[in-house]
């Protein structure tokens, strides 16, 4: 089967016929399999939004193509409008967004304007909240008296209730609280079980990135730096550093037990991992002694 | 005075309409001069709005908020209040003005009247600080989001303030930049005597700070040093909070049948704690 979403040799330039003239996205190809959570990481500046825009049309490649089910997205540019209803793309601080009077329209905007009406509107939009554990009692509450960590998620919930086959997030748990981040985190992962969804999510937040990914993409300076299991690009912590980015806290902390000479052979991305690795190593080799 | 801010009996409420919304309630705290501390609090808790209390942004409906012995409500103190007490927010795109980041440090102490010759001097002198002296030609728009920062806190430094509230300065940085910008601050406040508040959610960036102050719903709900404030993890996870990762494994450690000692924010001291435990079950 063909992958769901394909990027081939994409260029994006900034600026070109001027001195300013910049490779925000320098080249890039890579594949994503449909039911996946694909991380994206880089430094700030290093290409991720610029790429992420061209997923669903918001922006021309300079060069290259973007596939969706096997098919250009761009082959007839009249049908865009039905990319960007399949592909969601959720960007940075998407409560600055939120309009309407009530909760219940805005999270039915989207699928109001992909021709869903009356009874069909309103099951979705109860579905949706459903899902993502949206409390009904918000339905009628205007979503500026809602705190900021409740608006991220009514304004993710409005992409949704679109159903798109792939779902694209810019940085969706900056500047939340814990909780916030937890919540966030949590609907991403229903989203995908329930529909077997595929996402995309560019993050600084390297403990969240390992809790949730199957794979990562790394950006450097416009380049697809890597594009590898979570697990595998969490175990080179040097590369990381170098290009500006890190490890989950846990990584680390195994990482120097491991220099303290004791001997834990897994690659260590969570807390889980860690609690079980260390217990094991305190019965000599066996989890449950 | 020891006190560089004190807040004394503090409400402030948002009026929209026939609405009115409490988000600062019967506040009294103090920062001491030369003091780091650290608010923690979830989305909505009030932290931002005490924060513009601070320098007088915002003036306190009930009660009086005191800068350096100056009541922020006092008009024609105003540039004496913001000459010493400065302020950082979330997003640098929102706070560099001019085409070169020299001109955009400078813009701080000119506005505060300083000779032109005195200017040149504060603003090399903070953007050394800040280790962006080398970049002092170039334009701020083509920087990282770690530099931009830089920048935005060496136009605060320039004008010489004794306090720097920073209100989330990392939230929308990679790794790298948030660790330049909490050096970055700690060296302000251990070197420079600056006092810092710094308005946080990552747990970690309070490990190093004197005192750690958690707010819900406009009131102090805890006060202390972080050690203490990490320890008891029921309390912020009531209100929206965590602890930080590192800590979080060593609870989980202990729980799960390794006794480790819990009292660690640091990743070196966690792992310390742990080979020590292990260690003592002859590992």
């Amino acid at each position: 089967m063909a992958p769901i979403l394909e990027v081939k040799n994409l260029t994006h330039t900034y600026d070109a016929s001027t001195p300013f003239r910049f490779d925000a996205v320098n080249d890039v190809s890579f594949s994503v399999e449909e039911g996946e959570i694909v991380g994206i990481i880089g430094h700030t500046g290093s290409g991720k939004s610029t790429l992420v825009q061209h997923l669903n049309g918001l922006l021309k490649p300079t060069s290259g193509n973007i596939l969706f089910n096997g098919k250009d997205i761009w082959e007839n540019p009249k049908a865009i409008k039905n990319i960007r209803a399949n592909i969601g793309l959720v960007f940075q601080y998407p409560e600055y967004q939120l309009f309407e009077e009530t909760v219940y329209k805005d999270i039915a905007f989207g699928p109001q304007n992909m021709g869903l009406l009356g009874e069909d509107l309103k099951t979705r939009v109860t579905e949706t909240c459903q899902l993502l554990d949206i409390d009904f009692d918000y339905l009628e509450k205007s979503p500026f008296d809602l705190s900021g960590g409740e608006k991220r998620r009514v304004a993710i919930a409005g992409v949704m209730a679109m159903r798109p086959e792939v779902i694209i997030f810019d940085e969706p748990i900056a500047g939340l609280d814990p909780m916030g981040r937890k919540n966030v985190i949590k609907m991403i992962e229903n989203y995908r079980n329930s529909f077997n969804a595929t996402v995309l999510i560019i993050s600084h937040n390297m403990e969240d990135m390992a809790q949730i990914a199957d794979r990562l993409i790394v950006m450097n300076k416009g380049k697809l730096a890597k594009f590898d299991t979570t697990e595998n690009v969490f175990s080179d912590a040097k590369f990381l550093s170098d290009i500006g980015l890190g490890v989950p806290a846990v990584t680390k902390i195994i990482d120097l037990l491991k220099s303290k000479g004791f001997n834990i052979e897994e690659n260590i991305l969570t807390i889980d991992d860690a609690v079980e690795a260390l217990v094991k190593l305190k019965n000599g080799g066996n989890t449950y002694a | 005075m020891n006190n560089i801010i004190d807040v004394k009996n503090v409400t402030f409420e948002y009026t929209g309409g026939e609405r009115i919304k409490t988000v600062i309630r019967d506040f009294d705290i103090s920062f001491a001069r030369g003091s780091f501390t650290v608010i923690l609090g979830h989305n909505g808790s009030g932290k931002s709005t005490l924060a513009k209390l601070l320098n007088g942004l915002y003036k306190p409906a009930v009660g009086d908020v005191f800068v350096d012995g100056i009541n922020t409500k006092d008009e024609k103190n105003e540039i004496e209040i913001k000459r010493r007490v400065g302020m950082v927010f979330q997003n640098p795109d929102n706070q560099l003005l001019a085409s070169i980041v020299e001109d955009d440090v400078a813009f701080g102490p000119e506005n505060l009247g300083i000779e032109p010759e005195k200017i040149r001097e504060r603003v090399d002198n903070a953007l050394k600080t800040v280790d962006m002296y080398d970049y002092r030609k170039k334009s701020p728009h083509h920087l990282s989001g770690g530099q931009k920062q830089r920048i935005a806190i060496a136009g605060i430094i320039a004008m010489e303030p004794e306090c720097i509230v920073l209100d989330e300065p990392t939230a929308m940085l990679d790794p790298k930049g948030r660790k330049e910008i909490i050096d970055t601050i700690e060296r302000l406040n251990r070197e420079k005597g600056i006092t810092i508040i710094l308005i946080t959610h990552f747990m970690e960036e309070a490990q190093n700070a004197d005192r750690v102050i958690v707010m819900d719903n406009g009131k102090i709900v805890a006060d202390d040093i972080p050690a203490n404030i990490f320890k008891n993890a029921e309390m912020l996870k009531s209100v929206g909070l965590d602890v930080p990762q590192t800590t979080d494994l060593l609870i989980r450690l202990n729980n799960s049948g390794l006794a480790v000692d819990t009292n660690a924010i640091s990743i070196e001291e966690a792992a310390e704690k742990i080979a020590t435990a292990l260690h003592s079950e002859g590992i």
